[in-house]
C-alpha cells in the first residue's frame, strides 16, 4: 500500500501522489480536479471554515481513501466531489465539467448519471425488494421497465446477490444490504463511486467482503472510487490514501 | 415499479399508523355522509318539488286561512289544469301526543289530479271517494301503527278540538321516493261539516297544477293579482318555495349540521396531516438519499403527496364502503319507518358519495402540501446528516 499523503495545497505534490498508485502503472488522466476549494458553513452568524484552499487531483480509475479525525472535512470533501454540495470558493472539475458552476438541479442530474453512492448505513428503502432498491436510480432514466429490471438483476449478479433479488432489506444481513447498496451504486454505470464509511457498520468478515467488492469494481470495471473511512484496514485496500486535518491535506 | 407504486408501498412502512389513519379518515367520511344524508333527506322535499305545481296561502302567514271559494276562482283562470286544497289538522292519537304524524284534510276528488305520483289501488280510491269519514294513509305510517284497510281510527284534534273517527279506506304508496309516505289524508268535507262556524269554508292552502312548468311563473302573478282587491290577499309561490319556507323553521339546525360536517372534514385533514408530517420527519434521511442519487425536489414532493393521496382516498373509499350499506340497508330504513315525516327518503345520494371521495382527495392533498413542500426544500447534505 503506498500512502500518498501530500503537502497541503500543493498541486504538484498531489499530481505526484496520483501517479504513485499501488499498481505502479503509467500515470492515468486526471478525472477529478479541485482548485483552491474552500467551504464555509455558518452556525448562526459564526462562520466555520471546513475546507481551506484545497488543491487536489484524482486520477481516473483510482481507488482513494480519505482519512482524518472527525471534523477534519473529509465528508465535506466527499460531498463536494459527489456534487451534493457546492464550494464556497474555488472550483471542482470532473471530466472537465465544472460542478461549481452548476445549479442544484443540474448537479442532481449530473449525479444521477455520473456518481454512485454507498453509505455507512446502507440506506435501502425497507418497503422495496433488493431488486427494486437497485432499480431505483434507473427510474430517473427513460429505460423501459423490462430493461430496468434486467439491469438491476445484472448489478445484483455483480455483487453476488442475484438469488436474493426478491428479498426485502430486513431479510438480509448487514453485509448483504451493503452489497445491495453497491449494486444500486453501479446500476447506472457511473464513472465515480463515493463511499462514506462503507464498512463502518459491519463486522470484520463482512467488511472484508465489501472491500473486496470495491477493489473488484475498481480493478475490473474501472470505477474511480473515493472512500471516506476511519478504518485503517479499509484504507489499506485503496491505491491512494489522503489524510485531512482541519480542512487541509496533510 | 414506478414512483406512484413506491408511494403506495411506503404506506406499509408503519402499518399500524396507516391503519389508524385510514380508520380515522373512514370514520370521518362515515360521519360526513351520515350528516349529508340527513341534510339531503330533510331537503328532499325541496329538491324534488314538482315544477308544475304552485302553492297559494294567506299573504300574512301560513297559519291563517283562505276562503274555500278562492279555489273555484283559481280554477277559472286560464292555464290552470287542476286545483285542490288542504287544511293542516294537527291531531294525534289519543294519549299519544308524542307520536307525531302529519294529518291533512283535502278534497279527495281533486287530490289525485294534483298528486299523480301518489298511488292508491283503484278499489280503495273509489271507496275513499264515497266515504265521508274515509282516510288514506301512507304505507310507512300504516306499517308504523299496524293499520289495515277497514280499520277504524280515532284522532284527537287540537286545532279542531274533539275526537274524530275515521275509516282507513286506503293505503297509498308513491312513485317518487321523496314523497312522504307517512301522512294521513282525509276528506275535507268531514272537517268542514263538523268544524265550528268560524272555521267553516276555510282552507289552509291551495295547490294548483299547470300543464306546462314554463307557465307557472306567470300564473303565480295572476293568482295574487286576482285577490289583490279582496279582503284576504294571497301569496302564491312555487311548490319548491313553499317547501323551502317549511324548512326555514329548521334552517338554523341545518346550518349547524352543515358546519359540523365541515368541522369533521377539518379534523380528518389534521389527522392525515399529522400522519404525513410524522412520516416526512422520520424519512428525512431517506429523502436525502433519494436526492443524492439524483431525484429532484419534485420527486420528493410527489412521494409525499402520493402517499397522502393514497391514504386519503383509501380511507374515503372505506368510509363510503361502510356508509353505503349501513345507511341504505340499516339506518336509512329505520329512519324512513320511524321518522318518515322528517326523512321520507333516507339514502346516501350518489352526489354525496362523489363529494365525499372528492373531498378525501382534496383534503389529503391540502394536508400533505406543507410536509411535501418542506421535504422538497431539504438540502441534500442536511437531510443526509439527520437520523430517523
Amino acid at each position: 500500500m503506498s500512502d500518498a499523503s501530500t503537502t497541503p495545497t500543493s498541486t504538484a505534490a498531489n499530481t505526484a501522489a496520483n501517479t504513485a498508485v499501488k499498481s505502479g502503472g503509467a500515470a492515468a488522466a486526471t478525472l477529478i480536479r479541485l482548485s483552491q476549494v474552500g467551504k464555509t458553513y455558518y452556525r448562526g452568524k459564526e462562520a466555520v471554515e471546513v475546507l481551506k484552499n484545497l488543491d487536489l487531483e484524482m486520477p481516473d480509475g483510482a481507488f482513494e481513501a480519505l482519512m482524518g479525525p472527525s471534523g477534519s472535512g473529509k465528508s465535506t470533501l466527499l460531498n463536494l466531489i459527489a456534487g451534493l454540495d457546492n464550494v464556497t470558493s474555488g472550483s471542482i472539475q470532473i471530466s472537465g465539467v465544472d460542478l461549481s458552476r452548476m445549479s442544484e438541479g443540474e448537479r442532481a442530474k449530473w449525479r444521477s448519471q455520473n456518481v454512485g453512492f454507498i453509505f455507512q448505513t446502507y440506506n435501502l428503502m425497507p418497503v422495496l425488494t433488493a431488486a427494486e432498491n437497485v432499480e431505483l436510480p434507473l427510474l430517473l432514466t427513460s429505460l423501459p421497465s423490462a430493461e430496468r429490471k434486467k439491469r438491476a438483476l445484472t448489478a445484483l449478479r455483480v455483487v453476488g446477490l442475484e438469488e436474493r433479488a426478491s428479498h426485502r432489506p430486513d431479510q438480509l444481513s448487514g453485509g448483504q444490504q451493503q452489497r445491495v447498496a453497491i449494486a444500486r451504486a453501479i446500476v447506472t454505470d457511473p464513472k465515480i463511486i463515493v463511499a462514506d464509511e462503507p464498512t463502518g457498520d459491519l463486522d470484520r468478515a463482512s467488511a472484508d467482503q465489501i472491500l473486496e467488492l470495491l477493489v473488484k469494481l475498481n480493478k475490473e470495471l474501472g470505477k474511480t472510487i473515493v472512500m471516506v473511512t476511519h478504518d485503517p484496514a479499509a484504507a489499506e485496500r485503496a491505491s491512494i490514501v489522503r489524510r485531512l486535518d482541519k480542512g487541509q491535506l496533510t | 415499479m414506478n414512483l406512484a407504486g413506491i408511494a403506495v408501498k411506503n404506506t406499509r412502512r408503519n402499518l399500524f399508523r396507516t391503519v389508524l389513519t385510514v380508520t380515522g379518515v373512514a370514520v370521518a367520511m362515515l360521519a360526513f355522509l351520515l350528516l349529508r344524508t340527513v341534510l339531503s333527506s330533510w331537503t328532499a322535499g325541496v329538491e324534488y318539488s314538482a315544477k308544475d305545481r304552485i302553492a297559494t296561502r294567506h299573504k300574512v302567514t301560513f297559519v291563517m286561512w283562505l276562503p274555500r271559494r278562492y279555489v273555484d276562482d283559481i280554477r277559472a283562470l286560464d292555464g290552470v289544469k287542476a286545483a285542490s286544497w288542504f287544511n293542516w289538522f294537527g291531531a294525534h292519537l289519543p294519549g299519544k301526543e308524542d307520536q307525531f304524524f302529519a294529518n291533512i284534510a283535502t278534497d279527495p276528488k281533486s287530490f289525485f289530479d294534483i298528486y299523480d305520483e301518489i298511488v292508491v289501488p283503484e278499489d280503495q280510491k273509489q271507496h275513499w271517494l264515497q266515504d265521508r269519514r274515509g282516510a288514506i294513509v301512507g304505507s310507512v305510517l300504516a306499517h308504523q301503527f299496524g293499520w289495515k284497510v277497514g280499520d277504524k281510527v280515532t284522532l284527537e284534534g287540537s286545532i279542531y278540538p274533539g275526537l274524530w273517527e275515521f275509516n282507513i279506506d286506503g293505503i297509498y304508496t308513491a312513485t317518487r321516493k321523496s314523497v312522504d309516505q307517512s301522512t294521513f289524508f282525509f276528506d275535507w268535507n268531514y272537517l268542514n261539516e263538523s268544524a265550528r262556524d268560524s272555521a267553516k269554508e276555510q282552507v289552509g292552502w291551495i295547490i294548483t297544477k299547470v300543464p306546462n312548468p314554463a307557465q307557472a311563473a306567470g300564473l303565480v302573478k295572476r293568482i295574487d293579482q286576482l285577490f289583490d282587491n279582496r279582503d284576504i290577499q294571497t301569496l302564491t309561490m312555487s311548490e319548491r318555495a313553499l317547501n323551502t319556507s317549511f324548512l326555514g323553521m329548521i334552517s338554523t339546525m341545518l346550518t349547524a349540521m352543515s358546519m359540523v360536517s365541515v368541522v369533521i372534514l377539518l379534523i380528518m385533514m389534521l389527522i392525515l396531516g399529522n400522519t404525513i408530517a410524522m412520516g416526512v420527519r422520520e424519512r428525512t434521511h431517506e429523502y436525502g438519499v433519494l436526492r443524492a442519487i439524483g431525484f429532484m425536489p419534485k420527486h420528493v414532493s410527489a412521494f409525499v403527496l402520493g402517499e397522502a393521496t393514497f391514504i386519503g382516498l383509501f380511507g374515503g373509499c372505506v368510509g363510503v364502503g361502510i356508509a353505503y350499506p349501513l345507511i341504505n340497508q340499516g339506518v336509512g330504513r329505520f329512519m324512513e319507518e320511524n321518522f318518515t315525516g322528517m326523512f321520507p327518503y333516507f339514502r346516501v345520494a350518489g352526489s354525496d358519495v362523489a363529494i365525499a371521495l372528492g373531498l378525501s382527495l382534496l383534503l389529503a392533498l391540502v394536508a400533505a402540501a406543507i410536509p411535501a413542500y418542506q421535504a422538497s426544500k431539504l438540502h441534500v447534505t442536511d437531510a443526509l446528516r439527520r437520523v430517523g
